[in-house]
C-alpha cells in the first residue's frame, strides 16, 4: 500500500534500493552521500541483506562486485573523491558484466573541493571516468521522489543489461526533505539465469538481447570471471576478432536499447521558441523560470533528461529544430553543453548558463537569461 | 586420491607461467588440499588480483574471479558476505597483496572474515618484468633497483599477525606435502587464515640475482647448496623441513593461531551454527 | 615503400634474442652509412608471446614499419613465426627460418582433444613460394659452438649473407652490443650463420615420447616447459631434460614411485602411477601388491 513520508533524498535512495531488491551494500563514509549508508545499515538486516563498511571506496566497489557475483543485488554510494576511486572497478563491472548500482551524490570538486556544496561536476566522469571504451548508463533525478523512482530503475536496468548503472544527483537533493509517496511495491527486474546444463554453459555467450545469462557463484555453474578481454567461454583472449566482438557487444547492449533507456521530461515545449536544457536540481529552477517567463508572455520551455547517458540525442535534436535558442544550465563549467551542441547540429543557438561556485542556479537567474533572450530577439 | 587434474580446466592448460616458476606447484598443492577436505567443487570460489600468482585461478575448475590489482580481499569480502556457504580463497602475490593491496589485506585480517588468503611470495614483480617489490630483500637486484634494493622489506606473516589474522602460516613452494597440509588447516580454520608460500621467480629474480633456474632456486630454499642432485640429499628434499625444524632464515609452519569472533557483516542475527 | 629503401623483419618469441639481434642489425646498418629506423613489439613475451622487429634503411627513411610484401629479408627465430610473417616478404626476397618449434601456451586450438594449431614443419610452406628460403637450425649450430644462447647470432650471420654491409661493421656491432664475455661465441656463431645461409639443413620431425615401466611415468609433453625441476629432484636420475628442452624418461626402471617429480612439477606435466597389471609389469610384481599400491 502506498504511504506518504517526509524523507531526504539519501533516505529515498536507500528505501528504493531495498524495494528494488538490493541485499548488499558496501560503502565508505563520505559527505554528502553518507546518509545512504546510514540508512542501508538499518534497512538491510530486516530485509535479509548484509551491510559492510569497507576500508575505502576501491574496496567498496570491489565488495559490491563480489556480492553481485554471489547473486545479490548490490549497491554502493559515494561522492566526488570516492567516485574517482571507484572508477577502475566500474570499468571492471562493465567488462565482467556485473550488475550493480553506484550512487554519486555530487559535491564541489576537483579534489576535496567543497564537500558540503552542491555541484554537477561529475557528469563527464560518470561517462568517461574509467579507462577504455565502455557503455555508460547514468540517471539524474531532480527531486526526492525521483531519487526513489530512478534508484529502482537503476537496479532494473543494471540487472537487465548486466552493467553498472550510476545514479547521479547533487548534495541539495541528497539532503532535501520532501514528502514522497512511497509505493507499496515496485516492478522489479532480475538477471536472467542460464537454462542450460553446467557442462554446456559458457558464461559470456549472449542471449538474443546481447546479454549473457548469469548464474551466481555457488549455483553449480563453475566459471571464470576476468577483467581481461575474454571469449565467450569467459577466458582471456588476445584474438583481435574476439576482442572486437566483445567490445561491440558490451557497447551495443546499451546502444541498441537507447530508446528504452533514455527518459526525458518535456515541459511546456510544444509551442516554445526558447528552451532551457537542465537536469538534476537545476531542472527545478528551470521549471520555475519557464513558468514565470510564460506569465510574461515568453514562449519558454524546458527539456530535462532523466538519463544523462546514453545522451538523449534524438530528443535534444527535436527541440533544437524547433527553438531559436537553447539555454544549457549546468552547475559546472560546461560538461553536457558540448553534447547539446553536438546533438543540435547547429540548428539552434546554444547559450551556456554555467557556474561552479558551490551555489545552485536560481530560477531568477534563468528567468533573466530568458528575458534577455526575448529582448534580444525583438 | 583423486587425480588433481580433475580440478583443472584442462582445456585452458598449459598455464602462462614461465618454466621453473613454482607457482604451479602451489596450485597443485592447493588442489590436493581441496580434495583432502572433500570440499564441494561448486562451493569453492577462488578470488585473485593481478600478477603471475593471480593467473593461477583461471586454471582451477571452481568459481573463479580474476579481479583487479590488489583488490582480491575486497572482492572476496563481498562474495563471502553475500554467500557465506562458499569456501572463499584468495590467491595473491607479494606485490598484489602487500603493495597495492596491502590495505585490503590487513583490513580483511582485522575483520577476521572467514576466508583464506594464499600469498605467493617470489620477492619480485614477475608479470611486469622484474620490478622491485615490497618483499625484495635489501640489496637484491630488480629492474627498478639496478643498483640493489635500498628499501626494507615486509615480513608478510608478522604484518598479518599484527593486523589480526587468526591463522598465519608460512611454507616453501619446494615442500608440497607440507604446503597441502597447511592449506587444508587454513581452510578448515574458522576466521581469516593467511598462508605465505615462499615461491620463486627464476625468470627475473633468479636472473637478476644469479640465483639460478627454478630447480636451483627451490632447492636453495631448502638446502643451502645444490646438493639435491645427490640422491640422498634429494630424498631429504621434502622431508627435512618439518615445521619444528625449519631451515635457517625461513621460519615455516603455523606461526599464529587463535580463536576469535568471525566477521559476518551487519546482518540479522541468525541462530548460531547448529 | 619508396624504391631506395630496404626492409627487414625479425620475428621470434620471447627470450630468443630478437630485440638484441635487431639492435645489432640496426647498429651495423648505421655503421654502413644508412639512415635506419627500427621498431619492435614485445611485451609479456617472456611467457611465450611473439616478438618482432621491423628495420628499414636507405638514404632516407621516414617510417620504421615495413609494409606487407616489401621486406627484402625475413629472419624468423622460430618456425611458426616464419609462417606468420612470410607475407611481409617481397617476391624474390629472402626468408631465413629456424626450424625449431616453440609451442606457445596460446597455440592450443582445442585443449579438450589436445590438438594444437601449431603449423606442421612443412618446408614447402616456404620453399614453394617465389622467394629464397633458408631453413636453419640455429640452436644446434650455437650449441655446437658452446652456447645455445648465441643462436640469435647464427641467424644474424645468415641475415648478413643477404644484407649488403661489410662484415667488419657487423662484427663491430656484435662486439658493442652483446653481453661482455659472450663476444667470442657470438662472433663465432655469426660466422657460422653466414656459412649456414649457404647450406640449409632439413627440418627435424617432431617426436612424441612416453613410457610404461614398473611405475608408469606419464609425461604430458604439451604441458611441459622444460624447466629442470623434476630431473634435479629425482633421487634416481630417471628424468632428463634434453637440449631441446623436452623431458625424457632416461632411466625408467629406476623409478621408485616417490612422486617428487609429480608433486614439484609446476606444469602438471608428470603423472606417476602405480604399476599396471600388464604382462610386462606382472613379471615384477605380485597382483596383491599392485592393488595395494593403486589405492
Amino acid at each position: 500500500m502506498n504511504r506518504t513520508e517526509l524523507i531526504q533524498g539519501n533516505e529515498a535512495c536507500a528505501l528504493a534500493a531495498v524495494a528494488a531488491g538490493c541485499r548488499f551494500f558496501g560503502g565508505y563514509p563520505i559527505t554528502p552521500s553518507t546518509g545512504i549508508a546510514e540508512q542501508m545499515v538499518r534497512l538491510l538486516p530486516d530485509a535479509g541483506g548484509v551491510f559492510v563498511q569497507m576500508e575505502d571506496e576501491i574496496a567498496s566497489m570491489a565488495a559490491v562486485i563480489g556480492a553481485s557475483l554471489a547473486g545479490s543485488k548490490a549497491m554502493t554510494a559515494t561522492s566526488g573523491p570516492g567516485f574517482s576511486l571507484m572508477q577502475e572497478h566500474i570499468g571492471y563491472a562493465v567488462m565482467a558484466e556485473v550488475p550493480c548500482v553506484i550512487v554519486n551524490v555530487m559535491r564541489g570538486g576537483p579534489s576535496t573541493g567543497r564537500p558540503t556544496a552542491p555541484s554537477q561536476g561529475d557528469v563527464m566522469q560518470a561517462r568517461w571516468g574509467t579507462h577504455g571504451d565502455h557503455p555508460a548508463v547514468v540517471l539524474a533525478p531532480s527531486s526526492v521522489g525521483e531519487v526513489y523512482e530512478l534508484t529502482v530503475r537503476a537496479f532494473n536496468l543494471a540487472e537487465r543489461f548486466r552493467t553498472p548503472v550510476i545514479v547521479l544527483y547533487d548534495e541539495i537533493i541528497g539532503h532535501t526533505r520532501e514528502s514522497v509517496v512511497l509505493p507499496g511495491s515496485v516492478d522489479v527486474v532480475d538477471r536472467i539465469k542460464p537454462d542450460v546444463e553446467p557442462e554446456q554453459f559458457w558464461p559470456k555467450a549472449p542471449a538474443a538481447n546481447g546479454v549473457p545469462p548469469m548464474p551466481a557463484f555457488g549455483d553449480g555453474y563453475r566459471f571464470h570471471v576476468t577483467g581481461l578481454t575474454h571469449d565467450q567461454r569467459g577466458f582471456p583472449t588476445e584474438d583481435s576478432a574476439l576482442t572486437g566482438a566483445l567490445m561491440t557487444r558490451l557497447n551495443n547492449k546499451v546502444d541498441d536499447h537507447v530508446d528504452e533507456i533514455v527518459q526525458v521530461e518535456r515541459f511546456m515545449l510544444d509551442d516554445a521558441d526558447v528552451a532551457i536544457f537542465a537536469y538534476g536540481i537545476v531542472g527545478r529552477s528551470a521549471r520555475e523560470a519557464v513558468q514565470r517567463a510564460r506569465t510574461m508572455g515568453i514562449k519558454a520551455g524546458m527539456i530535462r533528461p532523466l538519463t544523462l547517458w546514453p545522451f538523449p540525442d534524438v530528443q535534444v535534436a527535436a527541440v533544437a529544430e524547433q527553438v531559436d535558442a537553447m539555454i544549457v544550465a549546468e552547475m559546472n563549467l560546461g560538461q553536457l553543453i558540448g553534447e547539446v551542441q553536438r546533438a543540435s547540429g547547429g540548428r539552434t543557438e546554444i547559450v551556456g548558463h554555467l557556474r561552479a561556485d558551490g551555489e545552485p542556479i536560481t530560477p531568477s537567474q534563468l528567468l533573466t537569461e530568458l528575458t534577455d533572450r526575448n529582448e534580444a530577439a525583438r | 586420491m583423486t587425480d588433481v587434474k580433475s580440478y583443472l580446466r584442462e582445456w585452458a592448460m598449459p598455464h602462462v607461467l614461465c618454466p621453473g616458476c613454482a607457482h604451479g606447484i602451489v596450485l597443485r598443492s592447493f588442489l590436493v588440499a581441496v580434495d583432502d577436505l572433500q570440499l564441494d567443487q561448486n562451493k569453492v570460489a577462488l578470488v585473485a588480483g593481478i600478477g603471475c600468482s593471480s593467473r593461477l585461478v583461471g586454471y582451477a575448475d571452481f568459481c573463479t574471479l580474476h579481479g583487479t590489482h590488489g583488490r582480491a580481499p575486497a572482492f572476496a569480502t563481498g562474495l563471502k558476505l553475500a554467500r557465506p556457504e562458499l569456501s572463499v580463497v584468495v590467491v595473491t602475490g607479494d606485490g598484489d597483496g602487500l603493495a597495492i593491496g596491502g590495505n585490503h589485506l590487513i583490513h580483511a585480517a582485522r575483520r577476521n572474515i572467514d576466508i583464506t588468503v594464499i600469498l605467493l611470495n617470489n620477492s619480485i614483480y614477475g608479470m611486469t618484468g622484474g620490478q622491485v617489490a615490497p618483499t625484495t630483500p635489501p640489496g637484491a637486484f630488480a629492474s627498478t633497483a639496478p643498483g640493489g634494493n635500498t628499501e626494507a622489506s615486509f615480513d608478510a606473516c608478522k604484518l598479518l599477525i599484527g593486523a589480526g589474522a587468526s591463522f598465519v602460516a608460512r611454507v616453501l613452494a619446494a615442500t608440497p606435502i607440507e604446503m597441502t597440509k597447511l592449506m587444508a588447516d587454513g581452510m578448515s580454520h574458522r576466521g581469516f587464515s593467511f598462508i605465505e608460500v615462499i615461491s620463486d621467480c627464476p625468470e627475473y629474480f633468479g636472473r637478476y640475482n644469479k640465483a639460478g633456474g627454478g630447480a636451483a632456486m627451490l632447492t636453495g630454499l631448502t638446502l643451502r647448496d645444490e646438493g639435491v642432485a645427490v640422491p640422498l640429499a634429494s630424498k631429504r628434499f621434502v622431508n627435512h623441513v618439518p615445521s619444528s625444524a625449519p631451515p635457517p632464515g625461513i621460519t615455516t609452519g603455523v606461526l599464529h593461531r587463535e580463536d576469535r569472533p568471525v566477521f559476518v557483516g551487519v546482518r540479522k542475527a541468525v541462530d548460531d551454527e547448529s | 615503400m619508396s624504391d631506395n629503401t630496404s626492409g627487414l623483419v625479425l620475428a621470434g618469441v620471447g627470450g630468443q634474442g630478437v630485440v638484441m639481434a635487431s639492435m645489432i642489425v640496426a647498429d651495423a646498418l648505421v655503421r654502413a652509412g644508412h639512415d635506419v629506423k627500427q621498431s619492435e613489439v614485445h611485451g609479456m613475451a617472456q611467457r611465450g608471446g611473439s616478438v618482432f622487429s621491423h628495420i628499414r634503411w636507405g638514404p632516407q627513411v621516414d617510417s620504421p614499419l615495413v609494409p606487407v610484401g616489401t621486406a627484402s629479408v625475413l629472419a624468423s627465430f622460430e618456425w611458426a613465426e616464419a609462417i606468420r610473417w612470410v607475407p611481409y616478404v617481397r617476391v624474390g626476397g629472402v626468408v631465413i627460418a629456424d626450424v625449431r618449434t616453440i609451442v606457445p601456451p596460446g597455440a592450443c586450438a582445442d585443449r579438450r582433444s589436445w590438438t594444437t594449431r601449431y603449423p606442421e614443419i612443412d618446408p614447402s610452406l616456404l620453399l614453394d613460394r617465389r622467394l629464397k628460403a633458408r631453413l636453419i637450425d640455429a640452436a644446434a649450430t650455437a650449441t655446437a659452438l658452446g652456447n645455445v644462447r648465441a643462436a640469435n647470432s647464427v641467424i644474424l650471420g645468415s641475415v648478413a649473407a643477404f644484407v649488403d654491409v661489410e662484415q667488419s661493421h657487423w662484427e663491430a656491432s656484435i662486439e658493442r652490443l652483446v653481453p661482455r664475455g659472450t663476444v667470442d661465441v657470438n662472433l663465432a656463431a655469426f660466422r657460422a650463420g653466414l656459412e649456414v645461409a649457404e647450406a640449409p639443413t632439413p627440418a627435424p620431425a617432431p617426436e612424441h615420447r612416453g613410457f610404461s615401466g614398473p611405475h608408469q611415468i606419464d609425461i604430458r609433453q604439451e604441458w611441459c616447459k622444460g624447466c629442470d625441476i623434476c630431473s634435479r629432484v629425482c633421487p634416481e636420475y630417471c628424468l632428463e631434460v634434453g637440449s631441446d628442452a623436452s623431458l625424457n624418461v632416461s632411466n625408467p626402471d629406476a623409478c621408485t614411485g616417490c612422486r617428487l617429480c609429480e608433486l614439484l612439477c609446476p606444469d602438471f606435466a608428470i603423472s606417476i602411477s602405480a604399476p599396471r597389471q600388464t604382462a610386462h609389469v606382472g613379471a615384477f610384481n605380485e597382483p596383491g601388491e599392485i592393488e595395494d599400491e593403486s589405492d
